[in-house]
């Protein structure tokens, strides 16, 4: 996916919910690039435009995944938090 | 490896920055446009679809920026911008450029310049494989050979001695011996064509496992194997040094068949050293290495090597030097040398007398590291280096202060470009650092060119240290800690000029600037009530200067002293040369006639006021000392009873000029074996005999040798014989012809007189040795004045330096001077005209500037007369005659520093004469 798409996926996978600013996706793209959990290439859109796809590399998922069980911890100490009260 | 390749790729990422940045700009347009067409087929207009895509995205130069600068290289763009930005301004002011650049170079230049003196005399390490395991047995400071004994650590060993230590192997994985001084002879080439002359070479003699244990590997051919140390006088073979190499066989690859001869003998040519490596001493550039055991073909006549039946007659000439086994440390090398050391000596204490034992046994061996060779010049020039060190150290702080003047009067023209930058959003800090960059590039630019002036200044140095004669064969070539000490003392001088200029810009007002109000640095510091702080620049280098001053003018005057020293003989018309007749085939009687019949011939030439001959002769390095006793009297304690001698030929103390006080000099009836004769000098009889008269009385001498006595026959004035700071010491002669001990002397000092100048008596001396004895080499004839001079190389080398930097010292505080009153009076321009135009007389006005001048000249004399007594301290022992609180050099120095306050303000002031008041009072 080019980053046009991806803001646009994170939009329509939230169904709307998640509205951030679209151009802040860049910054992040470029500090997951440098830390090797994308890579990008410059290929070709549907409508013939040279546009640049980003890819999740193996060390990308990785840390995805320590991402993902980060945030289920919190969530759930969240949870746990509000259903105590 | 994570980082690693993190790394890898914010690299790729600076390398190709504008691709990355192009990039970046077209997906984010590709961005905006697709999300603008999704907009527009939803049935917005053209612009609002625009705009809200916009909106959508965020700040796109902001969010641009931030994509950058996520990679992290932000302060290289800045570094570089300010560099580049630099460089345009140093460009676009080539005038103020050149002047701080030329000061920076001189001062950094002096120091680099001396500084790798330094790094060759007292830090480098021999270039050598692992140089820290090498360890000396011996003194690395010391240099020559001592025969007899003196209790305490030794300075040399025998040679039976390092073959008995090169047994233990339980500390060294070996040892390696080299002559400490060797001697320079003559070199002739095997087939070096017809008639070709030899060439004088240093000699260094070094055993077998010399440059095995020192880690030198040959570039061509090898070094020497412990082969040659087995069987005496049967391996001639020579390693040569590069240069050698080069400059006697052009670099010739086939120099590996060819022989060299030395007195006589052919030598192979084995090897040639790598040609950063020129032995274990320090300021000696063997030529050609000579195995030890070739020692009675370099030194004929006498045998270094044997085993000396009496212990008290052993030579002792060799520097010792081990490589460490891995994990044993210099303390524990000590302990074990000093015990196999100890069982050598005790083998030898057979026949002594207790006392005799006791000190005997009483001998030690330092055993200290090594890494950075032998060398007796640093004992000679550490003070002096150190001393010059600290001077060019405040020739460059007192450069610092002028340029630092010069940028803060240039930072006052800059405001406005500055406020400017300001006012477009720079940060302060980013402006000090863009300030703080422009100085460092000023000081490495200077330095740059420093590093230049210090490779021949270097060469110029050598030659002044050695004192006319050739130049001390130091190896002063750049290496990394030259270079790194130069970067590093061009960045702290970037700054420590740059600071005062960059905090003046940090806090640069905006708007009284680009109102157009702002004063100048001078008033604008004098209306916030504190001293501006070019004046306190220009006080320190006041204060700086007078102190280089000060030590310039005691060195000067201690110089005076030593050049107005008299040596008790006619110094002015003596010649001196060395002959050494063993060492060219004579033998016993024949030595002793050739000596008599030199002088003979010698006395003969007309203009030559007399002739005769001295063991050790004058100013030449050595000297004899013994106890004596006077018979009948009560005996002194032995150390109390030392005197130092030395054996004179017939009418030695007429040809020297020495005048005799009583008695007569020794003659030529005192040669043979008869009763011993001798002269005491006035010290020794004031000494030995108060006021009674010591002619007729006898003398006992206890030398190691053998012990004898002499009669006195008459007493003599004081002179100078080792060198000119030597105080009057005790001092007795006997006659060259009757000597003491067993006899033969195999050199002799010869002395003549002239009645003109000496100098064109060279020829005929040197034909009249040739026609005495044709198998001697020419022999090279010094004057006494040279000699002396030689002596004294240093003291001038220190003297003519310092007067130098003190001389740049003025003139460096004469410009910082000038440029901060030139200031001062164009600040004041319109009170000068306000001043005139109300009466004020130009004489007025004159001493109005005159006396801000003096006033910082004096501020900064009465700051700096304090230091002037810890450096006069500091240097008190290179002084000779000259309390370190000289008047004369201190008052001299103070009027000095006026002087150059009166020039300096000389042109300012006039412009101050000159003031229009109409024009002056116009500006305003």
């Amino acid at each position: 996916m080019h980053g046009y798409e991806i803001a646009n996926s994170i939009q329509r996978i939230s169904v709307d919910v998640l509205q951030v600013e679209e151009g802040s996706l860049y910054p992040a793209l470029q500090r997951m690039l440098i830390k090797g959990w994308v890579i990008a290439k410059w290929g070709t859109t549907a409508g013939n435009r040279r546009a640049r796809y980003y890819q999740l590399t193996v060390a990308g998922r990785k840390q995805l995944a320590v991402e993902m069980s980060q945030f289920e911890r919190v969530i759930g100490a969240v949870r746990r938090v509000i259903e105590a009260v | 490896m994570n980082w690693l390749r993190e790394v890898a790729r914010r690299l790729r990422m600076l390398m190709h920055r504008h691709q990355f940045d192009a990039e970046l700009e077209e997906e984010i347009r590709l961005h905006l446009e697709l999300r603008q067409q999704e907009h527009l087929e939803s049935g917005l207009t053209e612009g609002d679809a625009r705009t809200v895509a916009r909106r959508r995205f965020g700040n796109v130069t902001s969010l641009r920026e931030e994509s950058h600068i996520a990679w992290g290289w932000e302060w290289f763009e800045h570094l570089a911008q300010d560099i580049r930005y630099g460089l345009r301004v140093l460009r676009k002011n080539p005038g103020f450029t050149a002047v701080a650049v030329l000061t920076l170079a001189l001062g950094i230049g002096a120091n680099a310049a001396i500084f790798s003196v330094v790094n060759s005399v007292l830090l480098r390490n021999l270039p050598v494989r692992d140089s820290q395991q090498l360890v000396f047995l011996s003194n690395p400071d010391a240099q020559g050979m001592e025969q007899g004994f003196g209790d305490g650590d030794r300075d040399f060993l025998t040679y039976p001695e390092f073959q008995e230590l090169s047994k233990n192997d339980q500390v060294f994985s070996g040892l390696a011996a080299s002559a400490s001084e060797g001697p320079k002879l003559s070199v002739r080439i095997e087939n070096d064509g017809p008639g070709s002359e030899g060439v004088p070479a240093q000699i260094s003699l070094v055993s077998g496992s010399y440059f095995s244990v020192l880690g030198v590997d040959p570039i061509l051919g090898t070094g020497f194997t412990s082969d040659v140390d087995t069987v005496r006088d049967a391996s001639p073979v020579v390693v040569i040094s590069y240069s050698f190499w080069q400059g006697r066989f052009g670099g010739d690859r086939t120099v590996l068949s060819r022989k060299i001869g030395i007195r006589g003998t052919w030598y192979d040519v084995i090897g040639v050293t790598p040609p950063q490596f020129s032995g274990e001493t320090v300021g000696v550039s063997p030529d050609v290495w000579v195995p030890l055991s070739m020692q009675s073909e370099i030194y004929p006549g006498r045998d270094y090597l044997s085993l000396e039946p009496k212990p008290f007659h052993k030579i002792e000439w060799l520097q010792a030097i081990g490589r460490l086994k891995p994990g044993v440390d210099v303390a524990r090398a000590k302990a074990s040398t000093n015990v196999a050391f100890q069982q050598i000596l005790q083998s030898q204490t057979g026949q002594m007398s207790a006392e005799d034992r006791r000190r005997f046994m009483n001998q030690h061996l330092a055993v200290v590291e090594g890494g950075r060779g032998a060398s007796t010049l640093r004992g000679d020039f550490s003070k002096p280096l150190q001393i010059l060190m600290a001077v060019v150290g405040l020739i460059l702080l007192i450069a610092c202060a002028n340029v630092a003047n010069i940028l803060l009067a240039r930072s006052a023209a800059r405001q406005k470009e500055l406020a400017v930058r300001v006012a477009m959003g720079a940060g302060a800090l980013r402006l000090f650092r863009q300030v703080l960059t422009e100085s460092i590039l000023l000081a490495t630019i200077g330095g740059a060119f420093g590093l230049l002036l210090a490779h021949w200044a270097d060469a110029a140095l050598l030659r002044v240290v050695s004192g006319g004669t050739s130049p001390i064969p130091l190896d002063v070539h750049l290496d990394s800690r030259i270079l790194a000490f130069t970067l590093a003392v061009a960045v702290l001088t970037g700054i420590l000029f740059g600071l005062a200029p960059a905090f003046r810009v940090a806090r640069v007002d905006l708007s009284s600037v680009l109102k157009g109000t702002a004063r100048s640095i001078a008033s604008s510091g004098s209306q916030a009530g504190h001293v501006p702080v070019g004046k306190i620049l220009v006080v320190a280098q006041v204060t700086l200067s007078l102190l280089l001053l000060v030590v310039a003018g005691l060195f000067i005057r201690s110089f005076q002293n030593l050049a107005a020293v008299q040596f008790g003989y006619d110094s002015d018309h003596l010649l001196l040369f060395r002959v050494s007749p063993v060492s060219y085939g004579y033998k016993g009687p024949e030595v002793v006639q050739l000596f008599k019949d030199m002088i003979e011939r010698l006395d003969a030439i007309p203009g030559i006021r007399g002739a005769s001959l001295m063991d050790n002769g004058l100013f030449g390095g050595g000297d004899s000392n013994s106890p004596i006793f006077v018979e009948g009297a009560k005996p002194k304690a032995a150390e109390e009873s030392d005197s130092r001698w030395d054996m004179v030929g017939p009418n030695f103390f007429s040809t020297t000029g020495i005048p005799i006080l009583y008695g007569r000099e020794i003659g030529s009836q005192d040669s043979g074996n008869g009763q011993r004769v001798g002269l005491l000098n006035q010290t020794a009889a004031r000494y030995y005999f108060g006021d009674a008269n010591p002619i007729g009385r006898r003398i006992m001498v206890k030398t190691t040798l053998a012990p004898s006595d002499f009669v006195v026959i008459g007493v003599v004035a004081d002179s100078k014989h080792g060198s000119v700071r030597e105080k009057p010491q005790r001092r007795f002669y006997i006659p060259f012809f009757n000597p003491i001990g067993d006899g033969d002397a195999s050199s002799a000092n010869v002395l003549v007189r002239t009645s003109g100048d000496p100098g064109t008596a060279v020829s005929a001396i040197r034909a009249a040795v040739k026609q005495t004895a044709a198998n001697l080499p020419p022999v090279e004839i010094q004057t006494m004045n040279q000699r002396v001079s030689k002596s004294l190389a240093t003291d001038r080398m220190i003297t003519q330096l310092s007067g130098v930097f003190g001389a740049l010292a003025m003139i460096l505080v004469c410009i910082g001077l000038y440029g901060v009153m030139s200031y001062a009076v164009s600040g004041r321009t319109s009170e000068i005209g306000i001043r005139i135009a109300l009466g004020a007389q130009r004489r007025r006005v004159l001493w109005l500037i005159l006396r801000e001048s003096l006033l910082l000249v004096l501020i900064g004399v009465v700051i700096g007369l304090p230091a002037i007594f810890g450096a006069g301290k500091w240097i008190s022992s290179l002084l000779f005659g000259v309390k370190p609180a000289d008047h004369t050099a201190v008052a001299l120095a103070t009027a000095l520093m006026f002087v150059t306050g009166v020039l300096a303000c000389y042109l300012p002031a006039r412009r101050a004469m000159r003031v229009d008041p109409m024009v002056a009072l116009r500006y305003e």
